[in-house]
């Protein structure tokens, strides 16, 4: 038979979810069929994954060094690791086939910086990470995402909203990469703060994050460091949920989360992120403002 | 001896069979037969509509024949006695309905045949019904109905059905054996569909896994709705094709032809949906 990839896929009969009875091998078609679309958001980010090897029932691990023995076109990067306090050789995964082996690695999820190499430090999304706690719901969360978007709106930005794929929403805006860590923060604090005055739910403050029956408007993933489930990332849970990009429009629909799995993205012809890379924009100076001052 | 010739006639008619243009030999094999099997009649009451009754159902596996591996010599079955171990000449043959263990009733040959329907050639409608109403578990077998003489109640018949999409149920007799038939309309021409009696289908809603299956809630219904109508489609046969038997026709091929054929362990059926996959992900990624 014709070499498709260079992968060679190993223990293909596993079941990775075990509720849904989803195989490895089901588990590795879904990324290959989602490839045209999550490749241009992995190009050139160093990757952090959550493997889950005997299935999300069991133990799963974090991995951001690249395993021994891996293939030799898998293209890595040696970078230094704030949290690990060493240097770490993170995976770069520009092409099909490194997906695939992603995917044979039994990497669940797959998270991505908000920023891509070699320039680390020029982050391309700001990101709002909407996050309810409890009692608060998804659907507090998006009655959350939908006022950041209004505030958007108002300062003239498109935000993307996608599903976190657990219980929150993730809102993103693209920005030319040509702002530090600290000023998309800002930014994205600040527009928090502003809500925050309007809405009481909503709070923006680190230290509020486990306040019960709020939804918390994360500011401090824009980091350096930091990472974000990608884009049709699925998520560790018994039901294979996907972080699905949404339409605005649809959002507003009462959406549930748990209507996006590993069964049902595939099918979608949808593509409400496709233009996301032709939209970078800029940053108003007077929205990087320094009134934020108080950092994690 | 005599299977030697034969054999060299078998290959030829295989490489005839395979020429470059693998696809115009597809073609051929599947033009219409010229020979019907039978000329009759369908019997609408008092009406009669002359017809000839064609095979359009081939089902075309790869067939082997068990060889003797030191010669190569065509393996031959024998019938023989249990008791003795001896060969049984035809003539000494019988037929036995086995009521208990080793206990038999014996038939022989004239006994059955006495009461074996006879072909009277003819295909006994005796109501008409919405096609669509009968479900495929029953379809055993198709043949084509062609004009025979005067094709003008043949045109009647198949403009009618056509129309209300209908087909004449009844009966049918081939060869020796009887079967409720199906007469209906397909791609312009009137189809003979035998079927099986209702007594040898089981029915599927006894099997007790259904009785412990739960009501799904709504929302997951509304999900599994979502997931069918994402995927749904028009029904095209071509789409499926046996990748064994055309594996099979490519090293019969090779080995026609003298080369070599080194063994490759076939793919799993799992990887086999990954290369699907992988083909459709490789296509896109080519458009962008």
């Amino acid at each position: 038979m014709e070499k498709l990839t260079k992968v060679s896929f190993s223990n293909l009969d596993k079941i990775l979810f075990p509720k849904l009875q989803v195989t490895k091998a089901q588990f590795i078609e879904y990324y290959i069929k989602m490839a045209p679309r999550m490749l241009p958001f992995l190009k050139d980010r160093p990757l952090v994954l959550t493997r889950y090897p005997e299935g999300v029932a069991e133990k799963g691990f974090y991995a951001k060094n690249a395993p021994e023995g891996m293939p030799s076109w898998v293209r890595t990067v040696r970078l230094y690791s704030h949290s690990a306090k060493r240097n770490v050789n993170y995976i770069i995964c520009n092409d099909l086939d490194t997906l695939i082996w992603l995917a044979n690695l039994a990497a669940v999820e797959i998270h991505m910086p908000l920023s891509r190499v070699p320039d680390r430090e020029k982050p391309d999304f700001a990101f709002f990470d909407v996050d309810p706690e409890p009692p608060c719901t998804f659907s507090d969360a998006t009655e959350v995402a939908l006022l950041v978007k209004e505030k958007l709106d108002k300062l003239g930005l498109t935000g993307y909203v996608k599903t976190s794929g657990k219980k929150g929403l993730h809102v993103l805006v693209p920005v030319v990469p040509e702002y530090t860590f600290a000023e998309t923060r800002n930014f994205v604090h600040a527009v928090g703060i502003q809500l925050m005055k309007e809405s009481s739910v909503v709070v923006s403050e680190f230290k509020d994050t486990k306040k019960p029956g709020k939804v918390f408007v994360d500011y401090t993933q824009n980091s350096h460091g930091r990472t974000m489930a990608c884009p049709y990332s699925l998520r560790v849970s018994e039901e294979a949920p996907v972080s699905m990009p949404l339409d605005w429009a649809d959002l507003k629909k009462s959406i549930k989360p748990s209507e996006f799995t590993i069964q049902s993205v595939p099918s979608t012809r949808k593509e409400p992120w496709k233009d996301i890379f032709g939209h970078r924009q800029k940053l108003e100076a007077k929205n990087l403002g320094k009134e934020t001052a108080k950092n994690p | 001896m005599e299977k030697k010739p034969q054999k060299t006639r078998k290959e030829q008619v295989l490489e005839e069979k395979h020429p470059q243009k693998a696809e115009e030999a597809e073609k051929q094999k599947r033009a219409p037969s010229k020979r019907p099997m039978w000329s009759g009649s369908i019997a609408i009451g008092l009406i009669n509509v002359p017809i000839k009754l064609y095979p359009i159902i081939y089902d075309r596996g790869v067939a082997f024949h068990f060889l003797h591996k030191p010669d190569n010599a065509p393996l031959q079955y024998q019938k023989v006695c249990t008791k003795d171990g001896k060969v049984v000449p035809w003539p000494e043959v019988v037929k036995g309905y086995e009521v208990t263990k080793n206990q038999y009733v014996i038939f022989g040959k004239e006994e059955l045949d006495a009461v074996k329907p006879e072909s009277d050639r003819r295909i006994r409608i005796d109501k008409f019904i919405d096609y669509l109403s009968v479900d495929p578990v029953y379809f055993y077998s198709s043949y084509a109905l062609m004009p025979d003489k005067s094709g003008d109640a043949y045109g009647l018949l198949l403009q009618a059905l056509e129309k209300m999409g209908k087909a004449g149920v009844g009966r049918i007799t081939l060869r020796t054996k009887e079967y409720p038939a199906l007469v209906h309309a397909y791609k312009g021409a009137l189809v003979l569909t035998t079927m099986r009696y209702g007594y040898d289908v089981v029915d599927p809603s006894g099997f007790e896994e259904l009785g412990e299956l739960k009501a799904p809630k709504e929302n997951e219904l509304e999900l599994a709705l979502k997931i069918v109508n994402d995927l749904s489609g028009e029904f095209d046969i071509s789409e499926y094709k046996d990748t064994y038997r055309a594996k099979v026709e490519d090293l019969i091929k090779k080995k026609l032809k003298g080369e070599t054929i080194t063994v490759e362990k076939p793919p799993k059926e799992e990887v086999k949906g990954l290369m699907a996959a992988l083909q459709e992900t490789l296509k896109q990624l080519e458009k962008k």
